[in-house]
């Protein structure tokens, strides 16, 4: 584990370098100055619709750190070959997996809290109506909870595949993981039910951490609730990155 | 040689790559090579020869599709085989933003290291390699050369049993070869009972650092044992240069042994003792005259790469190292 931390702190650092995590911190600011102007073209509901798009351009902004942050950090050690000096210590595969993993998350989550933190300053400074701080941070955790499964998505696809298809089948897991009840109140077809739902088993329902409606009518959530959310997000990290160890372990690092 | 202990053992290892559904290319084939301890032994081929493919085996970062490899006698890619290697890849690179000490530290942290042991070996290890000046500086404004070095002392921070570099001369300019095989020499005579392992096409390389040389082609081992012994066998030959020769003995010559006419005399090289005696002889007895006969070296290269005995050798399993 004290080997998986030092990997982490290495991978901070190496987030905190990385221009495009600053393209993409640059573009979350952007969309909350938007979702700021968007908000004040309302009449009557300006903390609310400010709100809305705030939380909308945090989930939006955190989703595509995690997809090309992921990559960025797993694929770079690849394809520069710098992996193959930590491999050739006394560290699992595992170990290294987690480390990367660990200082990715650390980062989104502070990022997300971060991006949380002026959303409330900017609802206090130019919102009026009703607002609430709580229901603010529960939601950015859970989107936090969120940008870490597909975080873990991200790597499962990694350790087997480029850079196009992991993007492409986070992006999927994560449309599908909102969009599971579209798709069950869609389908017919016994045969395809019986399909889809064995597919529901291993997809995550990413709608458990969407409270998105709920906070920007200043409503949180229980917090037991919330608790139970971040424990289900805790299952779905564990099993995606089970996944992307098992991958990682038994591949071939030709690099 | 069998009473050395063998700090690697390569038995019967084959490893296929998959190239499509149904197709496999062989990188290396029923490779048996066994390195022993304290040696320089250069791994050589050309690029594609199964050289880096045997390296990542050994590491475990790729596993043989037959054959068992052992580390020190620890199966290859354990956890505690790779705590007694240190490894230096091909073009090695570093995350740039950070500084060449920290780089150290975080290496030899990955190896167990920490407290008072770390800072020693980080000092020692950056006094090694001369980067003691840049050690505060960021990789990202390293040399070629610079990153090399640092490379290596990574390698060292355990202070290794065995020492594996793949193409460690790779990519850099006379200067910064002659640095690194000078380095690779006082790692060697610091560390006598390290085993250095390192792969490289260029021959030179090997000539000047190693004892003992594997050649790979095309993933089969062609040969492997001592240089010395390979130079003493096979790298001597005698150079006749003679006059007054009758018509049949030069055509003879010209026929067997490629003579040609210089203005010596004809000029023509035998392989060894017995052929030289039977030649001056033949030649004192039909009445020609001597006028020079030289021992010859040939180089490394035109003994490992002559398409001469060495393409259907089959190496002896003990005789890696020389044997």
């Amino acid at each position: 584990m004290t080997n998986s931390l030092r990997i982490a702190w290495v991978a901070i650092q190496e987030l905190l370098h990385e221009k495009v995590s600053y393209l993409l911190i640059g573009f979350a600011l952007f969309s909350l100055g938007m979702s700021l102007v968007f908000g004040q073209m309302t009449y009557g509901e300006q903390a609310k619709l400010t709100l809305d798009f705030m939380l909308g351009a945090t989930q939006i902004s955190m989703l595509l750190f995690a997809i090309f942050m992921g990559i960025s950090l797993f694929q770079k050690e690849l394809s520069m070959g710098s992996i193959s000096m930590i491999l050739s210590k006394p560290i699992s595969r595992a170990s290294f997996l987690l480390g990367k993993y660990l200082g990715q998350v650390c980062m989104q989550f502070l990022i997300t809290w971060m991006m949380g933190l002026m959303t409330c300053l900017f609802c206090l400074r130019f919102g009026t109506g009703s607002f609430s701080a709580a229901a603010v941070f529960q939601t950015v955790t859970l989107i936090a909870w969120e940008a870490a499964i597909i975080t873990a998505v991200t790597y499962a696809f990694a350790v087997n595949s480029g850079a196009v298809v992991t993007s492409l089948g986070a992006a999927s897991i994560f449309f599908i993981g909102h969009g599971r009840d579209t798709v069950s109140s869609n389908l017919r077809e016994t045969s395809d039910l019986i399909l889809w739902n064995s597919a529901k088993t291993v997809l995550p329902d990413l709608e458990i951490f969407n409270m998105k409606a709920l906070a920007s009518y200043s409503q949180s959530i229980e917090w037991n609730e919330f608790f139970l959310a971040s424990c289900y997000g805790t299952v779905c990290v564990a099993f995606y990155l089970a996944l992307a160890v098992l991958f990682f372990s038994r591949r071939d690092i030709a690099t | 040689m069998s009473t050395k202990v063998i700090d690697i053992s390569i038995n019967e290892v084959t490893k296929e790559f998959a190239t499509g559904i149904f197709k496999k290319k062989l990188a290396v084939d029923k490779l048996t090579l066994d390195i022993p301890r304290g040696q320089i032994v250069g791994l050589l081929g050309a690029n594609g020869s199964g050289k880096s493919t045997t390296i990542k085996m050994i590491l475990g970062f790729l596993k043989p599709t037959h054959g068992q490899i052992f580390v020190c006698d620890q199966p290859a890619g354990t956890r505690q085989s790779r705590s007694l290697i240190g490894y230096l890849p091909e073009n090695p690179r570093f995350q740039k933003f950070l500084r060449g000490e920290y780089i150290l530290n975080y290496y030899g942290r990955l190896y167990g290291l920490g407290g008072k042991q770390l800072t020693q070996q980080t000092d020692h290890m950056l006094e090694l390699v001369g980067l003691k000046h840049a050690r505060a500086e960021r990789v990202g404004g390293y040399i070629k050369g610079m990153t090399q070095r640092l490379a290596i002392a990574q390698a060292l921070m355990n202070k290794p049993k065995l020492l594996i570099f793949d193409e460690p001369m790779s990519g850099l300019d006379p200067l910064g070869r002659m640095e690194i095989r000078d380095l690779i020499r006082a790692i060697h005579d610091g560390m006598p009972d390290t085993t250095i392992f390192f792969s490289t096409h260029i021959l030179s390389d090997v000539e000047a650092l190693c004892s003992s040389v594997a050649l790979l082609k095309k993933g089969v081992l062609k040969t492997a044992c001592e240089i010395n012994q390979l130079m003493v066998q096979d790298g001597q030959f005698y150079s006749i240069v003679v006059t007054d020769l009758n018509q049949t003995l030069e055509t003879k010559y010209r026929a067997e042994h490629g003579a040609t006419t210089t203005s010596l005399g004809l000029s023509f090289n035998v392989e060894s003792v017995d052929i030289l005696t039977a030649r001056l002889t033949e030649i004192s007895r039909t009445g020609g005259t001597i006028v020079s006969v030289n021992t010859q070296r040939r180089g490394l290269e035109e003994i490992l790469f002559s398409d001469r005995k060495y393409e259907n050798f089959q190496f002896p399993r003990q005789a890696a190292g020389g044997a």
